[in-house]
């Protein structure tokens, strides 16, 4: 298929200078680190752990809102030139923090390679590496999480778990991914912050704290701690932000330029007066938004950085009172939104250990911002500041934030026609989450319809009730195409060898002489997987809140300052846990459970002999073997064969979590997003029979195999809704990507027929859906020269990143997604 | 016979097809076509039967699988050299080679299909022209060659609630197409060249069978919303004055549209792939010549 049209980002890309008109702040911004290879810098890890060591022995909320205070007073304070909003947790540039609580045990051994490491290096100075080696490290070794459960795994759950004895290392069957983040993804309730301000949060925490019973046991010892903790954590947030209000004086009374220093004294004002009282225009909303995100990054390492809620609804009533009294104009409004928007893009979401970084490559995060939807109270939620953000984002194409719209059966033409345009522009935003997938499927889980409307997009496709969301747990990766290589192994993996039992021994498959054989031993592998996945998720919960707390997130939510317990406490009154474990390789499972099914024991035109000697010389020598393989029917077409297949691996993993998650009292749901970990975990996994070669990428999310899909994109959509039990509620979000050549959707027509799709997938109740404009043509010449196409933005799973920042084999994962065109 | 139980040959049914028609589409493609034009992009379509097609690309060759040689009863397969090749002199069409063949590369265009099973498969996207406004299209080859079929499917269509276009070239009976207008929701009817003469060197045959079925459809339908197409083929009716005439043919009337669709050599591989040779060779439009043909046809 020959290039013939390109999408507006393909076109920018062609022209030496966007057009900055308009944007000169932004731009001039962003020109100062937007290529760097970002910097570690060490303060926050320095002060925290400075105050920790002071505090040992007491409550752990407690010692955490102290650090944070310790923090808030010493941390250097910065404020990027030109910026219009203050607040950054390090140094100017792009730049990551370190959490040693999480990892602080083995930067003794990776520290020195970072800037050296092939996928997201970071640059640090000899003097910070000796900071953290001699002041840093020394404190936390034998004290990290990460090495409380390395040691805790009873050894038939760590044989699955890590591959080597200081758990370092994943194995990549049943990974956990608590070990490197201290919360999951989060969204706080920001409206609370604008709306009444810390001092009345904090007011409210010391009239709790006086209204505790003097004589009762638990007040003294668990609920005065936590409130006073409450307290002080409100005095560290509103230090930190009162030293940014005395910096901008400062540097307006040494600034020359008159313009400037008017700029650097209304932001000071700014500072003085947000957080600690009620913002009044839009301006202060923007900055006390800006810290508490930026506070909440220096309290912890949320799973893919702490996102921002629905921020068109929030905001909206600063905007429209500013607009009508005439304090400011859209442009002015963008401006700010968009000064947010570089700040962001320079904190970077830094992952010390190499597993973590395998399951979140390009330095991606997301600080979801979520709009349209619909209210509380079930009436559409579009108002102007909704669009005003889409525009933004076609006119100021940077991948953050990454924008999620909330879709509903009745989102206005004018959004979606919007969306549809903004999609089309080619850098992948926004992505669509439905509302008719998720709210009635809240509901079912135990949330009021209330909280369910009001979900927020947190991380890549979950979704978060800010007040009624009480889990926070990292959970479980499973590799699911590992059970099926186990079942034509007799449990063992050629990646581990004959001596390593894995799975189970299910017996020598060329003995089976019937599907249903087969499938029993593919569901006890399968089922046996799902097991060790459940208990590793118990140890993890049972042990996380003896190490991690959250004091500035449980102020700011209701149930934690009702029941006085740290949002880390295993259970909150009140709330509702959405746990989840994460299914990868669906469609790697799915197609060859399908092509084994179809040639070996319906057509028997492979024998499972020549298929188990195939897969062990990865299809070499067995070429026409491996085109039959090929041949069977795929998941991604809408073929009842193999989407029959899909519904039932779902089904049968669903039932179990059904199961335990009534006996745990939480929801443990399937979840098919792999973020890009489907790329290492594929380099675990053997040939498949589904003539995927061995090591390469195993299916992404709920999408089909790479090129699997050839019926076209609606296809997709229905062997997606095929595969699906609507009956059952023991089920997450499921990613799912279409790329779509440019020459698809151009012109009105196009835009059109972009906006039918959106509109059925809605009605499908499908939860997730992102596109990908985009030409082949141009993904392989991006390759080829990196140089020219560093500004390309591809979408992988749930976020923009740009594509010359991966590496070449999830390059090749990109381009190697079918591209639907028509001849 | 029941509608739903008539069969016809069809090489391929395309869903999302969003440029052929309203909406979000199912076409369906009609083997067997009474033209044979220099430049059809489609030339699986042309023969009435089943047909046997090679990709070399997809082929593993003949050293590493070379399954299809021991199938054919007559030999026609061989390896030359390493690869493979066909000889289509002695080929009796039977195709057993793509029966034999694993990956695809040798396949089958053209299957016998019933009503029912092509409603079967158009019916999978409803969720999707519910939204868009979309439904089947018939396309071709030429539908018309496959009358009683293609008006039992058109009429079966209609009865399950399918927005239904067909496509056709016109060189048909006229009875049987005024047949098909009756289940018909919109026509796109192919105008190549004014010229008969010059029409029967492009295609194969003159052009007074079609110009006079166009008429009959326009006098006889006038509900029916017509897109009359000319497909711009450099050398064949590229010049203002091809246009200009084609452009005053065309009776007024308010639902009637033209459109010019520019030459692509989108097909070219699959002539490779029958084993013929691609009868355009290297031609192209001329840069802008379709912008000023579109104004021609736009002044009518």
């Amino acid at each position: 298929m020959t290039t013939c049209c390109l999408s507006p980002q393909e076109v920018r890309l062609q022209s030496p200078e966007p057009d900055k008109a308009g944007r000169e702040r932004v731009y001039g911004i962003l020109e100062t680190f937007q290529y760097q290879v970002p910097f570690i810098d060490v303060e926050r890890a320095r002060y925290f752990t400075e105050s920790m060591r002071a505090t040992e022995g007491q409550l752990l909320a407690l010692r955490w809102a102290k650090a944070l205070k310790n923090c808030a007073e010493k941390m250097t304070v910065y404020i990027t030139p030109n910026q219009l909003i203050a607040g950054r947790a390090g140094q100017f540039g792009r730049y990551g923090i370190l959490y040693p609580e999480i990892d602080g045990d083995f930067y003794g051994v990776v520290m020195r390679d970072l800037p050296n490491r092939a996928k997201s290096p970071f640059r640090i100075s000899d003097t910070d590496i000796n900071i953290i080696l001699d002041e840093i490290a020394p404190y936390w070794e034998g004290k990290t999480y990460h090495e409380h459960l390395n040691g805790a795994l009873p050894e038939e759950l760590r044989n699955v778990t890590y591959a080597d004895d200081s758990g370092l290392k994943s194995k990549f069957v049943v990974s956990e991914t608590s070990s490197y983040r201290s919360a999951l993804q989060w969204v706080h309730d920001y409206e609370k912050v604008l709306s009444r301000g810390m001092l009345d949060i904090q007011a409210e925490m010391r009239t709790r704290l006086k209204r505790l019973d003097p004589d009762s046991p638990i007040d003294n010892w668990e609920k005065k701690p936590f409130l006073e903790a409450m307290v002080i954590v409100c005095d560290a947030f509103m230090i930190w932000a009162k030293r940014h209000a005395d910096l901008a004086r400062e540097q307006a009374a040494a600034e020359k330029n008159p313009a400037r220093k008017q700029e650097l004294l209304r932001l000071a004002d700014i500072c003085e007066r947000v957080p600690a009282h009620p913002a009044r225009t839009f301006h202060e909303a923007v900055q006390s938004q800006w810290f508490v995100q930026m506070f909440s990054r220096i309290e912890q390492k949320a799973s893919a950085i702490i996102s921002n809620g629905r921020m068109d609804q929030y905001f909206y009533p600063y905007y429209a009172k500013d607009l009508a009294e005439g304090r400011i104009t859209e442009e002015r409004a963008m401006e700010l939104l968009e000064c947010m928007w570089v700040e962001m893009a320079q904190f970077i979401d830094l992952y010390i250990n190499p597993t973590g970084n395998e399951f979140n490559e390009g330095y991606a995060h997301w600080e979801a911002v979520t709009i349209g939807g619909q209210t509380p109270d079930g009436h559409d939620a579009t108002n102007d500041l909704t669009y005003l953000f889409l525009r933004s984002k076609r006119e100021f194409p940077l991948n953050y934030p990454d924008l999620a719209t909330r879709i509903h059966s009745r989102s206005p033409e004018r959004f979606l026609y919007e969306v549809a345009e903004t999609i089309k522009d080619g850098s992948g935003f926004p992505k669509l989450i439905n509302d008719e997938e998720i709210v009635p499927l809240y509901v079912a889980k135990g949330a009021p319809f209330r909280d369910a409307l009001d979900y927020a997009v947190s991380g890549c496709t979950e979704a978060r009730m800010p007040n009624r969301d009480t889990y926070t747990s990292g959970c479980v990766y499973i590799n699911f195409a590992t059970a099926m290589e186990m079942t034509m192994h007799n449990g063992r993996m050629l990646k581990y060898g004959q001596d390593d039992l894995v799975g189970l021994e299910t017996g020598d498959p060329t003995t089976f002489t019937t599907w249903e054989r087969f499938w029993e031993a593919y569901k006890a592998q399968h089922m046996n997987l799902l097991s060790k996945a459940f208990t590793q998720q118990y140890v993890v919960d049972c042990l996380r809140p003896q190490h991690f707390a959250s004091p500035f997130a449980s102020v700011l939510h209701d149930l934690c300052v009702e029941d006085c317990k740290d949002l880390q406490s295993p259970r909150i009154e009140g709330g509702v846990d959405f746990s989840y474990f994460e299914f990868l390789g669906y469609g790697t499972v799915v197609d060859s459970l399908a092509a084994v099914k179809k040639l070996v024991f319906e057509d028997r035109k492979v024998t499972m002999a020549e298929l188990v000697a195939a897969l062990q010389n990865d299809f070499e020598g067995y070429e026409p073997l491996r085109a039959l393989m090929q041949s069977a029917p795929c998941y991604g077409n809408n073929l009842p064969y193999a989407d029959a297949i899909a519904k039932e691996v779902d089904r049968m993993t669903q039932v179990f979590a059904e199961k335990y998650s009534r006996i745990r009292g939480i929801n443990c749901d399937v979840r098919y997003v792999p973020i890009t970990s489907h790329v290492p975990f594929g380099k675990v996994v053997s040939a498949t029979p589904n003539g995927r070669k061995a090591w390469t990428a195993l299916s992404d999310g709920s999408s089909a195999s790479h090129g699997a899909d050839h019926n076209g994109p609606t296809a997709v959509l229905l062997s997606n809704y095929n595969s699906k039990n609507c009956d059952l509620k023991n089920r997450a979000s499921r990613l799912l990507n279409i790329k779509l050549s440019p020459k698809c959707v151009s012109g009105e027509a196009g835009t059109r027929k972009l906006v039918d799709i959106i509109r059925s997938w809605c009605d499908l109740k499908l939860w997730h859906l992102q596109f990908n404009i985009i030409n082949k043509e141009t993904l392989l010449k991006a390759k080829a020269d990196p140089n020219k196409y560093r500004g390309l933005l591809v979408r992988i799973a749930g976020y923009s990143s740009y594509f010359c920042d991966l590496s070449p084999d999830l390059q090749d994962d990109v381009i190697n997604r079918t591209e639907h065109d028509e001849m | 016979m029941q509608d739903k139980e008539q069969t016809g040959i069809v090489f391929n049914m395309q869903k999302y097809s969003v440029h052929d028609g309203a909406g979000i589409r199912t076409m369906v493609f009609f083997k067997g076509c009474p033209l044979r034009c220099a430049w059809c992009s489609n030339p699986e379509s042309q023969r009435p039967q089943p047909e046997r097609g090679f990709s070399r690309y997809r082929c593993l060759s003949p050293a590493v699988c070379g399954y299809c040689i021991p199938a054919c009863p007559r030999g026609c397969i061989l390896d030359i050299e390493g690869l493979l090749a066909i000889d289509y002199t002695r080929c009796d069409g039977c195709l057993l080679c793509a029966q034999a063949c694993p990956t695809g590369a040798m396949n089958v265009y053209g299957q016998r299909l019933t009503v029912a099973e092509v409603l079967e498969t158009v019916e999978q996207d409803t969720v999707f022209y519910a939204r868009s406004g979309g439904g089947m299209t018939l396309s071709g080859g030429e539908v018309m060659q496959q009358p009683e079929f293609a008006v039992a499917l058109l009429r079966e269509a209609r009865h399950r609630r399918i927005n239904t276009a067909m496509e056709t070239c016109g060189h048909c009976d006229g009875d049987m197409l005024a047949e098909a207008c009756r289940h018909l929701d919109s026509l796109i009817f192919d105008i190549k060249q004014l010229d008969s003469e010059r029409h029967k060197q492009g295609t194969g045959v003159g052009n007074e069978r079609i110009l006079e079925n166009f008429l009959r459809v326009c006098r006889e339908f006038p509900e029916l919303p017509i897109l009359a197409r000319t497909p711009v083929i450099p050398g064949f009716n590229d010049t203002e004055d091809d246009i200009r005439a084609i452009a005053r043919f065309l009776p007024k009337r308010a639902n009637l549209r033209y459109e010019l669709l520019p030459y692509h050599r989108m097909g070219q591989a699959k002539y490779e792939f029958l084993g013929r040779a691609f009868p355009m060779g290297g031609a192209q439009l001329a840069d802008g010549a379709l912008n000023r043909l579109r104004s021609v046809a736009l002044a009518r």
